[in-house]
């Protein structure tokens, strides 16, 4: 199966990446060829493969394949950002084990075995948040994130464990159920670091460096938010029970961390803190997806995860850019940079265009939908707005950027590329004063690189929004007769009919 | 109700009322891995063995590398601040209110006293994880809460598979590896205790790192 390929090279490359970290080099080299080789296999899968294996079933989908294939590729630019900028030796073996468990997470077709994934998967961040020189202070952060993972991770187990059984006969309200799919909703909201469990990726973003935030707070819950809303689709909403309670509750913590991340990215005073909360701020979308209980929420949330995903990294690469090409990431330093550095400003438009979007573009439009979805008419249209208020730290950004500048980071003209002329006899040498040289244009041109990417992804490319909308793959799983059977906790796919929860909340 | 069960259920009661309760990491660490080994025994029919064995293998190397993490003197945890009895008498309190809640309003799978072990050992790891003062202490607790909902997921769904079986033992091995490199990292400032950090490591952005020069 094409997936195994790509598991067995994450899991490989890290696990080696990890044997040899006491020799930088060779670590931080194979990460940069798993990652690569990882990107290959992403894209080798073929995407209608299934497999029975002990019990259980894995299967392949398009969608799971367009996500391996960008957050791939995102994982793989965050690490040569990440050389150039600056990052921990474990950055690339931790980004390697969260694709790798993101691949198996999204291919279990029985959920109550993607949680475990997920949650081990989540459980690899705490090598990053290690700080050399205060060890203490480092793991005290990584215990917070721990818990954050583990607390969800049993939320997730409970919750699916309640419903993956035969439930025809029920011995209570049908009502209690609600509880299994809020436990849920929880748990991802929790792995996000919404508001208000944002305490813990909060302080996450001091100590973890900007080009592995993302891996940590946007790909590897990610991975379990797609779980989510597949199982949300296809075990929450045919139960035809009214969660409406449960639905607010959800409501209320989407709409608030849409808005209070985007405020607090606003008032932040340093880049990495405006990238965590932004990152935040986005997840708010896909908590606003779970919100929406019914099998219509599945086409824009996968859409927008996707958007998502590339997005963040695009804007973690910009953070790191600056921070190579201006020695700061105090925003009150950055006076000018967009006139300083017009490789990063391409990247930071392009990437503020692919976040917030226009009409017409696939990514505003998922979200447009999932806000009609959740709420009726006009609180919709309002709740449409309100998804646009990370204009103001994109607007805060860009207009410190084009203001006059009144320091400058040295070197000035670091954006454009430096190229001495090759020194034949000392070529190592020379590469590696090529290198040093062109760290600021290194990042600049990921970031730029990213940014198209994510611009590309918001717009539809890639077959993504058709691969959202495919319906959730099962696996016949053969009984104790021979006789191929459903994998039980996921029903056939196919279009159940939308419950009374579905509809919008008044 | 099965003797054998009921036996298996008390052990892993007992184990996290130790675990939760001791101030000796050692004593701790016992008693966790006596919960973590009984947890999968609890399954009515019993486990398929390769996922019996990656289960006890996986309880027994958290428990390895935790107590790597705990050599040398002065290896203490916070414990608990209301004291043994207390938590007894709340893991029992909890483990009545779980056996007669068992299947949680549809017919559970699984044996009832899964479910009465695992609100007990969820109700244990209310007080660590929420108000733990070192990392060893919260660690304790996440994996009471973690073994507390497998249990839980064992009641209501029934025996589980080989290949979740295989991954759950990933998961507690996982877990226990990565309390144990943070208990290590934080003692490496030389201090024996595991007491979380009072300060915040602060990045170098936070100065002034960009070079001031005249205004214009």
């Amino acid at each position: 199966m094409s997936l195994v390929v790509y598991v067995v090279v994450t899991f490989g490359a890290a696990c080696l990446a990890i044997a040899l970290r006491a020799r930088r080099r060779w670590a931080l080299g194979i990460g940069l060829m798993g990652l690569a080789a990882a990107v290959v296999a992403a894209l080798a899968i073929d995407p209608a493969q299934t497999l029975v294996i002990a019990g259980s079933g894995l299967a392949t989908s398009a969608y799971l394949r367009l996500f391996l294939v960008l957050a791939s590729l995102v994982g793989l630019g965050l690490t040569v950002a990440g050389r150039a900028a600056g990052t921990r030796r474990d950055a690339p073996a931790v980004t390697l084990t969260i694709l790798g468990s993101a691949a198996l997470t999204m291919a279990l077709v029985d959920p109550r075995l993607a949680v475990l994934a997920a949650t081990t998967g989540g459980l690899f961040g705490v090598l990053i948040t290690l700080t050399p020189g205060d060890g203490r202070a480092g793991a005290t952060v990584g215990i917070l994130e721990t818990r954050a993972v583990v607390v969800a991770g049993a939320l997730a187990i409970a919750a699916t464990a309640w419903l993956g059984r035969d439930l025809s006969q029920l011995d209570a309200q049908p009502v209690v159920f609600g509880l299994a799919y809020l436990a849920f909703a929880l748990a991802v909201a929790m792995r996000f670091g919404a508001i208000p469990f944002h305490l813990w990726a909060a302080r996450l973003t001091d100590v973890v460096p900007e080009t592995a935030l993302p891996v940590l707070t946007a790909i590897a819950p990610a991975s379990l938010a797609v779980v989510a809303l597949a199982w949300i689709g296809t075990s929450v909403a045919p139960l035809a029970v009214g969660l409406t309670p449960e639905r607010y509750v959800v409501l209320v913590i989407a709409v608030s961390t849409i808005v209070l991340a985007a405020v607090a990215a606003f008032v932040q005073d340093d880049l990495e803190h405006v990238l965590g909360y932004s990152i935040v701020g986005d997840a708010g979308v896909i908590v606003l997806a779970l919100a929406v209980v019914g099998p219509g929420a599945l086409a824009p949330g996968r859409t927008w995860i996707l958007v998502f995903i590339v997005a963040r990294g695009a804007f973690a690469v910009w953070t790191a850019g600056i921070r190579a090409g201006f020695f700061t990431g105090r925003v009150a330093d950055l006076r000018g940079w967009a006139r300083r550095s017009p490789i990063l400003a391409l990247a930071f438009v392009l990437g503020a265009v692919a976040s917030v979007g226009f009409p017409g573009l696939a990514s505003f439009d998922a979200r447009a939908s999932l806000a009609d979805m959740a709420v009726v008419s006009p609180l919709s249209t309002v709740l449409e707005i309100v998804m646009l208020v990370p204009l103001i730290y994109y607007g805060r950004l860009l207009v410190i950027g084009l203001s006059t500048p009144d320091r400058v980071g040295e070197p000035v003209m670091s954006w454009r590329p430096r190229v001495a002329r090759p020194d034949v006899a000392a070529v190592g040498h020379w590469l590696r004063r090529t290198w040093d040289e062109n760290r600021a244009f290194t990042t600049a041109f990921l970031a730029a690189m990213l940014a198209v990417l994510a611009l590309a992804t918001a717009a539809g490319a890639f077959g993504g929004p058709v691969a959202a909308a495919e319906s959730v793959p099962t696996v016949a799983i053969p009984d104790e007769f021979g006789r191929s059977i459903p994998s039980s906790a996921l029903p056939p796919a196919g279009s159940p009919s939308p419950s009374p929860s579905a509809v919008p909340i008044p | 109700m099965n003797p054998a069960f009921a036996g298996v259920a008390l052990a892993i009661i007992v184990g996290a009322v130790v675990a939760g309760s001791a101030r000796n990491a050692r004593s701790a660490i016992l008693g966790l891995v006596v919960l973590m080994v009984a947890a999968p025994l609890m399954a009515d029919p019993p486990a398929a063995p390769l996922g019996l064995a990656a289960r006890l293998v996986a309880a027994v190397l958290a428990g390895y590398l935790l107590w790597v993490a705990t050599r040398g003197h002065g290896a203490r945890t916070g414990g608990t601040l209301i004291g043994w009895p207390t938590e007894a008498f709340l893991a029992t309190a909890a483990a009545i209110v779980g056996y007669a809640s068992h299947g949680l309003g549809a017919p559970g799978v699984g044996p009832a006293l899964a479910a009465a072990a695992g609100f007990a050992l969820a109700a244990l790891a209310i007080l660590p994880v929420l108000n733990g003062r070192d990392i060893l202490r919260i660690g304790m607790g996440l994996m009471l809460l973690l073994t507390g909902a497998l249990l839980v997921r064992t009641s209501l769904g029934g025996t589980p598979d080989e290949l979740e079986d295989i991954l759950t033992a990933g998961l507690v091995a996982t877990l226990g590896g990565a309390v144990a490199i943070l208990a290590i990292a934080a003692r490496s400032d030389g201090r024996p205790g595991f007491e979380l950090s009072a300060t915040t490591p602060h990045r170098s952005s936070h100065g002034a790192d960009a070079h001031p020069i005249e205004p214009r």
